[in-house]
């Protein structure tokens, strides 16, 4: 303790032993506030939270640098939930004592976590909330938004007795009574908490006392109160004594009425799930019919295909064979003329190859060598036709000389007398248009010939009615 | 009985931390200590004055 005029350090005496001053009243006053600091801690060690901020705050009246008092009021309000005014004690107190002063760490503690600090603030908005809730009349939102609080902060005592309040108001005297009954685990000796939880056992108690002393009637229902509401319990009824014969006729009705319930409501499920099984198993084997069939199509189809290649490689394969048989032939005449020479059975065998055979659908080389054969063997022959061409113009066949004379021509177009006799043959034939034709020919391709020259050729062009360039 | 408006009244918002400062700053600190100092004081200047 120290003197409030110099600041030194008082002793037993009434007066400082420094300056002099009467400091008896001052210590009274000190001592005051330590014997309500006193007070506030063994009340706070009881858990009396309320009676102990009442010392407490007393005791700070008294001295408001007493640290230790204004420490001990922030932790119980703290205890209480109201943080903020604890963190408004602990604050003034580190402010009168810097230095090794327990509420820097309570502050620090509280500072250190933001999230903490957040949800106090929260939870102090939402309970400012529900208070306005009270003074407007919406009482629903009001316990709805305490009970948001007490989930955030179980130990918020002031929510919890304006949630207390709220059920009272409303007339759910259990549920007023077990919030009531937490306020006092954690302050019991609130003097409101005490006060409303009286006026709640007054409501509840008198059943409760009731039917502890009196006896129940026996045929009375009985009846008590949950949540505002009357609940009666139905008086046990006791079933009439039956008889052998009425067990065995309820049995029996019990067992028709299983018997229908069987017939009406599991053999109609039992038939459908039948049905469906059966559905689904038709369309499983339609879908494989169908899957059949399609592979069928495909395979005939492949078929028809397979078919229309192998008659045409049968097609490719005849041409073939008549090919070779034709080269086979060719070859052959051509190994017989080179051996014995017989421009006879050579010039025979040429002409039915060349007659038979398309030229134009064979190789290059086997008409290159038909065309050689032709002019080696080709004179020969033109000459054998011719003469037998000029020996049927002699005797006045002219439709056989033609034949043969074209065929003179063909195996040698140089067969100059062949053209001339042709022409003639035509003219004796009276084919004046192909008689006309052969002597233009004529006139043509040999253009040095005496018939040509001797105007022989342009007399006959006259006699026919034609026209000589 | 109890009376939901008068009990009402007994109830008032709490602090906020945002009006924490103003709450510090604002509290009234004046004790006993205070005025016995004050008084004592007032009574010497008097003294001193008759």
């Amino acid at each position: 303790m120290f003197c409030y005029n110099c600041g030194r350090q008082l002793s037993e005496h009434d007066f400082c032993t420094s300056c002099g001053v009467d400091v008896s009243l001052y210590k009274k006053i000190m001592c005051a506030s330590n014997l309500y600091y006193n007070e506030g801690l063994e009340k706070a060690e009881v858990r009396d939270l309320a009676g102990a901020i009442t010392s407490l705050r007393q005791s700070l009246k008294f001295n408001k640098n007493n640290v230790e008092a204004r420490n001990l009021l922030g932790l119980v309000y703290y205890e209480m939930g109201e943080v903020v005014s604890a963190l408004s004690e602990w604050v003034i107190s580190k402010n009168l004592r810097p230095e090794k002063n327990i509420a820097d760490d309570y502050i620090n503690r509280l500072q250190s976590n933001s999230g903490r600090l957040d949800a106090v603030n929260q939870t102090i908005k939402k309970y400012n909330q529900a208070y306005t809730y009270c003074l407007q009349g919406s009482k629903d939102l009001a316990i709805i938004q305490l009970k948001k609080v007490l989930s955030l902060n179980s130990r918020y005592v002031r929510a919890r007795q304006l949630l207390a309040l709220l059920y009272i108001d409303s007339e759910q005297w259990e549920k007023a009574e077990r919030e009531l009954k937490k306020c006092l685990e954690i302050d019991r000796n609130n003097t409101l908490t005490l006060r409303y939880l009286k006026e709640v056992e007054n409501v509840l108690l008198p059943d409760e006392t009731v039917k502890q002393t009196t006896k129940r009637k026996k045929d009375e229902p009985i009846r008590y109160i949950s949540d505002n509401e009357m609940i009666i319990q139905p008086v046990s009824v006791r079933e009439p004594k039956n008889s052998g014969v009425a067990t065995l006729v309820n049995l029996g009705i019990g067992l028709i009425i299983g018997l229908a319930v069987t017939y009406f409501l599991l053999v109609p499920s039992a038939e459908s799930n039948a049905r469906n099984e059966a559905q689904k198993q038709i369309t499983e084997i339609s879908n494989q019919s169908d899957a059949k069939t399609a592979r069928i199509q495909e395979l005939e189809n492949e078929n028809k295909r397979l078919t229309q290649d192998r008659e045409l490689l049968q097609n490719n394969q005849d041409i073939n064979d008549e090919r070779l048989k034709a080269y086979d032939d060719l070859l052959a005449m051509a190994s017989d003329y080179l051996a014995n020479k017989n421009n006879d059975n050579a010039a025979a065998e040429l002409e039915r190859i060349t007659t038979e055979v398309q030229l134009g659908e064979y190789s290059e080389g086997f008409e290159a060598f038909c065309d050689t054969l032709l002019k080696e063997i080709g004179p020969e022959l033109s000459k054998k036709y011719y003469e037998e061409a000029y020996e049927s113009f002699r005797k006045e066949e002219y439709g056989a000389a033609i034949e043969m004379f074209r065929k003179a021509i063909y195996y040698n177009p140089q067969n100059e007398d062949a053209y001339y006799f042709l022409a003639r043959a035509y003219q004796k034939s009276e084919d004046t248009e192909k008689a006309i034709e052969a002597y233009k020919q004529f006139m043509e391709d040999f253009p040095n010939s005496p018939k040509v020259l001797n105007r022989e050729i342009e007399r006959y062009l006259l006699e026919l009615g034609a026209t000589v360039d | 009985m109890i009376n939901f408006e008068e009990e009402l009244k007994k109830f008032h918002p709490s602090l906020e931390v945002e009006g924490a400062e103003d709450a510090i700053y604002n509290q009234d600190l004046t004790d006993m200590a205070d005025l016995l100092v004050k008084m004592i004081k007032e009574s010497e200047e008097m003294a001193e004055e008759e």
